[in-house]
């Protein structure tokens, strides 16, 4: 267990952007959501937040894994920021449907996450579909009243 | 294979109604394949009662999904055990999945086998968070137990860590999970595809409050206490928020399948 020193220059929060590639199958989806999990409590989010931003890879990773073309990869980057952490996942699919289609899963998604947003993108020989999630440790200043 | 319960049967009615069934069940041969069949149907029919059972289980931690399956071992023993002429099927099944649940609880250690030294650790960090959570009025951050417990964050983080280990989640997980049915498991009620259909966009068109409120109760099976401390308002006010709000949905989706 040691501690080293990092310079702060280097490090948003003492977390570094973090980029995942792994098959878009539904079983690597645990694997992003503990990435996710775990560089949200390096960045001290609280509890409920580390949570929450757990469940929203879970929702978005889905839905891009649902689709995802065969034996594709599903890329992740997480990037903190001065306010949060970014989360980019992205898949490329056969068809170009959008992941906000499924209402339901849409709804979790933007429930638990600050900002939510989603592309997609013709590519050549199908498209590229992209979610992107900012999520803000703690609710108290999203919800004052 | 007969797989479709008459839907509208009143679920307090299930109880005699199926009295019959399980005569069927005990006087079938076990090699008989209706036999089976007809243990699945009485299974299946009976699902939200396990539901519910493992729901009122469902702490901080602890995979609903898994105590859905815990309670599910204890309906299967229940329909295998259940003697028709002893009266009801609902007060022989609930104490049985109520003790599968405990048993569960009592006899599931750690999936993993982790140090003593981070059990411990775990145990802290676990009481320091419900500590911190009173006293703060919020879900505490890794530095504020850090600091609460004198330890340093890296053995916060190590204690965070061990403690999803408690719990061993398979990474085939999701795979058990089609991807269609994603939503049924955290609320019976919403389980037919019609009515969640329907009710996405109807959703969408709640105040971001009570979006917020109906994702936390229904999604993430939190308490109406939870909720309030979460969104900043009192319980009262979740209560009739949340009423209001379901009474909202269940006119427009024009059924009475909803219930608060």
């Amino acid at each position: 267990m040691s501690e080293l020193e990092t310079s702060p220059v280097t490090r948003t929060h003492g977390v570094r952007d973090v980029e995942v590639r792994v098959w878009a199958d539904a079983e690597q989806v645990p694997l992003l959501r503990s990435f996710a999990a775990d560089i949200a409590m390096r960045m001290d989010f609280d509890l409920d937040s580390i949570e929450d931003l757990r469940m929203a890879v879970d929702e978005a990773c889905s839905l891009l894994v649902r689709a995802a073309a065969p034996d594709s990869a599903l890329l992740c980057w997480f990037e903190p920021e001065e306010l949060g952490i970014r989360v980019r996942v992205r898949v490329d699919a056969e068809h170009g449907v959008a992941p906000s289609s499924d209402p339901m899963g849409w709804q979790i998604l933007t429930a638990l996450a600050a900002t939510v947003t989603e592309s997609v993108d013709a590519i050549d020989g199908g498209y590229r579909i992209s979610v992107e999630l900012l999520a803000v440790p703690g609710p108290a200043e999203v919800d004052p009243r | 294979m007969n797989t479709t319960p008459d839907p509208q049967r009143p679920a307090d009615k299930g109880a005699d109604g199926h009295a019959d069934r399980f005569r069927e069940l005990a006087a079938l041969d076990p090699a008989d394949p209706r036999r089976a069949a007809l243990r699945g149907d009485l299974v299946a029919d009976h699902m939200d009662l396990a539901r519910n059972l493992a729901r009122k289980f469902d702490r901080r931690g602890d995979q609903l999904e898994d105590l859905i399956q815990v309670a599910t071992i204890g309906l299967i023993k229940a329909v295998d055990r259940f003697e028709a002429d002893r009266g009801n099927f609902y007060a022989f099944a609930i104490p049985t999945i109520m003790g599968e649940l405990r048993r569960h609880f009592r006899d599931t250690g750690w999936a993993v086998r982790v140090p003593r030294q981070l059990k411990e650790l775990h145990v802290t960090v676990a009481a320091g968070r419900n500590e911190l959570s009173q006293k703060l009025g919020r879900a505490p951050k890794p530095s504020e137990l850090a600091e609460h417990l004198g330890l340093t964050k890296e053995q916060v983080y190590e204690a965070l860590v061990a403690s999803a280990a408690k719990q061993g989640t398979s990474l085939d997980a999701r795979l058990a999970e089609p991807a269609g049915d994603r939503f049924g498991y955290e609320d019976d009620r919403l389980a037919e595809v019609d009515n969640r259909r329907a009710l996405g966009p109807l959703l969408a068109e709640l105040p971001e409050r009570e979006q917020k409120i109906i994702v936390l109760r229904f999604f993430r099976g939190m308490s109406q206490a939870d909720i309030a401390r979460r969104v900043g308002v009192s319980q009262m006010q979740v209560s009739r928020l949340l009423a209001k709000t379901l009474e909202r949905l269940r006119a427009a989706l024009g059924e009475d399948t909803l219930a608060g």
